[in-house]
């Protein structure tokens, strides 16, 4: 396939996937507007029962009925994700709710830490000993610290309206609170990392044109130093889709946690967390395909940005 | 009469819908020191990488001994046809003399001690005995050249190619790896050499063949062409090439 | 009694618990650096040649490796590990987090390696072929020998996710760091912090540590003269 065949087919695939996506969540949010709520836009029992078909005939047919047991396979996974992928969306929905307010708060943390971090004198190392901790403790044991040994979740609680409603219950707000520590203290290396990367001469030629330094670094540096972060940023949003899943350990019922419980009603443990593999798959997609728009549309010619980040290349 | 040892027959190469060579014939004699000379882009360094099979070939043919390359082994070919690059290309995490080795133990099959033995023979013989044991980045880009000029020759081979092998290096430097390569030209050695070195031209080459746009324009002893070339862009080119790199 | 005194006497006493089951939290931290050299071992071991399949595949060998790479680093470690054990059937629980994690370090290793191997001039692999060496060769003995170098600083990267996310095979019950303070954390509910803090500072000191290993050995291997 060549690479705009490629393009072309994960674009149809992610499209689909967001219309069935937006499609579901519409329908139960709003109470079942054209299907009740968790039921399946498409009956899957035609579906099921012509696989059964197909198998059937191709047990009879014995060796030469192979390509149709394959086909009949296929038709069975079909009628499956047609099941259970209305279980699944509510799931979906909050760890795309996760990852995305764990990244933008995240980063309202992280620029000041990067600052610190670049410009600071005492605050440099107060940000940098905030940074290694986070980032050489791993996030579970952070989301235990949060969820079991400090009184957050019963603070959150006695919010009004928590847990009613569309407003998350306080395990969701807890979540979404380490997921924005943990995620500023990344964040913040790859800004420290691409301010770092901007030729220290702009800072120097913006003060001579009688910016302050604070002036300089928010007009000049930052300007191009978030450009350069952007490849970072796509391996940090990647990353947040798919470590979300930890939030399931705190009773969060997002996508593992609800194909976890579907598993536990059926016994199916391989299908379901296939399922869920491949939803996972199309968000990082649908992630990694936003970032390069983003990326394209802020582009200018000679600054670029480099990858980097926690995940090695992606 | 015997094979000539290298015969270029109506080669064809193309990279894309851009001809680069378009019916280049040429022969070598053993012993022939001969220098593509042309302005850049015009298929000099691509000819030299079809005779080793670095680039394949569209049509024609090139013979060896009077045996097309393209009936050999590719592996087989470049061990019996030395090639020295424009950026030295050493293996950056070997040392000099571990450059040389390589070939020698992996290609040929020579002991530890035997490759070890001839290779600081064929380090002396290029002046680097005291830097055998020194990383590329460590050498100046000189030395490096020569290292990259016995690398090839540690493989005894029949034919040497050379694609501009001074073109990299800072002026003071262009000295040292010419003369490595004339004594190379004075002992016998079959060269077939890129350059821009009209002084090396002059004092070395049997012959001069001067490409343009993927044609031999013409061919002739060094004194001939830079004297009397039949071709007028023959003689603009070189009279310019001479100001500029006419030296010694 | 001064009520301060009391909370003070208790965080004491959280503390002192945890320091009387200090045995546990060994055992637990050998099985995290276990549970990560093995998973590290086996990535490595299908890492390097997918990541060669990757630089110098064909069309074929390509088309395999590079989608299974994407869906493999596309997942969530969690349903990896699950998949292993829950539907894969594999145990013990140890082997499965080995595999799964093996497996996941393997995409990424591919990436570490690919990137590296790119990254070697292509020169090196043309002077290589000039001297008569065969692809294969010149991929083992000019490449690779390069490539690897450049592979270090990736590893400070790579071991710290795996150590970190050894920490997640305590969904499938691997008695690690985590899911023995969670078990000490439901014997005496007040210890809560006080426990995982503690394993987090076993898993920071274990990633530090790492880190600082892995710097001293890229010197170490460090081309004399070289800046990669």
């Amino acid at each position: 396939m060549s690479r705009n065949t490629q393009t072309v087919v994960r674009n149809g695939i992610l499209t689909v996937f967001w219309a069935w996506f937006g499609a579901r969540l519409l329908n139960d949010w709003f109470g079942g507007v054209v299907v009740p709520v968790g039921q399946p836009f498409f009956d899957p029992q035609p579906v099921a029962d012509a696989a059964a078909a197909l198998r059937d005939s191709a047990a009879g047919l014995g060796a030469v009925g192979a390509p149709l047991d394959v086909a009949g396979d296929v038709l069975g996974s079909a009628s499956f994700a047609m099941t259970y992928l209305p279980d699944l969306a509510a799931g979906a929905w909050l760890t795309v709710v996760l990852t995305t307010l764990g990244i933008a708060f995240g980063v309202v943390l992280a620029v000041p830490l990067a600052a610190a971090r670049v410009y600071g004198r005492v605050t440099r190392w107060v940000s940098l000993a905030f940074i290694e901790l986070i980032r050489g403790t791993p996030l579970l044991a952070q989301l235990f610290v949060l969820y079991y040994a400090l009184p957050l979740s019963r603070w959150i609680a006695a919010v009004p309206f928590v847990g009613t409603s569309v407003v998350p219950a306080q395990a969701v707000w807890v979540a979404i609170v380490g997921f924005t520590i943990n995620s500023a203290a990344y964040q913040a290396e790859y800004i420290r990392g691409s301010i770092e990367g901007v030729d220290p001469g702009q800072l120097t030629a913006a003060r001579a044109i009688g910016l302050s330094q604070i002036q300089g670094i928010r007009y000049v540096v930052l300007p191009q130093a978030l450009r350069f972060a952007i490849p970072s940023w796509t391996n940090e949003l990647v990353y947040l889709v798919k470590y979300s899943s930890l939030a399931s350990f705190i009773t969060v019922a997002e996508l593992y946690h609800a194909a976890e419980a579907a598993a536990y009603d059926n016994y199916r443990f391989l299908d379901l967390f296939l399922l869920a593999a491949v939803v996972y798959v199309l968000l990082v997609l649908s992630a990694t395909t936003t970032m390069e728009w983003v990326r394209k549309r802020v582009a200018i010619p000679g600054v670029g940005g480099s990858a980097g980040g926690r995940t090695s290349a992606d | 009469m015997a094979d000539p040892l290298l015969d270029v027959d109506d080669v064809h190469q193309s990279y894309g819908d851009e001809q680069v060579l378009e019916g280049i014939t040429f022969e070598m004699e053993r012993q022939d020191v001969k220098v593509l000379v042309g302005p850049s882009g015009s298929g000099k360094s691509t000819m030299l990488r079809c005779v080793n099979r670095l680039t394949d070939i569209d049509d024609g043919d090139i013979r060896l001994d009077g045996e097309s390359v393209y009936d050999m082994d590719a592996d087989d070919l470049r061990r019996q046809v030395g090639m020295v690059f424009q950026d030295f290309n050493l293996f950056a995490h070997l040392t000099a003399i571990e450059n040389v080795t390589l070939g020698l133990k992996r290609v040929l099959g020579l002991s530890e001690r035997e490759a070890t033995e001839k290779a600081a023979w064929q380090l002396e013989q290029v002046g680097l005995r005291e830097q055998a044991n020194s990383y590329p980045a460590e050498l100046s880009g000189g030395q490096k050249q020569r290292v990259g000029i016995a690398r090839a020759l540690a493989m005894d081979p029949k034919l040497m190619l050379f694609d501009e092998p001074t073109s990299a290096l800072d002026p003071e430097l262009i000295g040292e790896v010419l003369e490595v390569m004339r004594e190379l030209a004075d002992e016998g050695m079959t060269m077939l050499v890129v350059t821009h070195e009209m002084g090396f031209a002059k004092q070395a080459a049997t012959d001069v063949l001067f490409l343009d746009d993927g044609k031999l324009v013409e061919q002739g002893p060094p004194e001939q062409l830079f004297e009397n070339p039949e071709n007028e862009r023959t003689a603009a080119f070189l009279s310019r090439l001479t100001q500029l790199h006419g030296g010694q | 009694m001064d009520p301060t005194q009391l909370v003070l006497q208790a965080e004491l006493g959280d503390w002192e618990f945890v320091w009387r089951q200090r045995q546990f939290f060994v055992d637990g931290t050998v099985l995290a650096v276990k549970l990560t050299f093995f998973s590290i071992l086996l990535g490595f071991v299908l890492g390097l040649p997918a990541g060669v399949v990757e630089a110098y595949g064909g069309t074929y060998s390509k088309g395999v490796v590079r989608p299974v790479g994407v869906v493999v680093r596309g997942t969530p470690i969690l349903v990896i590990i699950s998949l292993t054990y829950f539907a894969g059937g594999i145990s013990p629980a140890f082997t499965a987090a080995t595999i799964a994690l093996g497996v996941r370090s393997a995409a990424y290793q591919s990436q570490i390696f690919r990137g590296a191997i790119e990254s070697v001039e292509s020169g090196q692999m043309e002077a290589a072929r000039a001297v008569g060496l065969s692809k294969l060769d010149a991929i083992r003995h000019v490449v690779l020998p390069q490539a690897l170098r450049r592979s270090v600083p990736g590893f400070q990267n790579e071991f710290t996710i795996v150590l970190k996310d050894t920490s997640i095979a305590y969904a499938i019950g691997v008695a690690e760091l985590l899911k023995r303070s969670y078990d000490l954390f439901s014997i005496q509910t007040t210890a809560a912090l006080e426990v995982f803090l503690a394993a987090s500072l076993i898993y920071f000191v274990l990633t530090f540590s790492v880190n600082r290993g892995i710097e001293r050995l890229h010197n170490y291997v460090a081309i004399p003269g070289g800046n990669h």
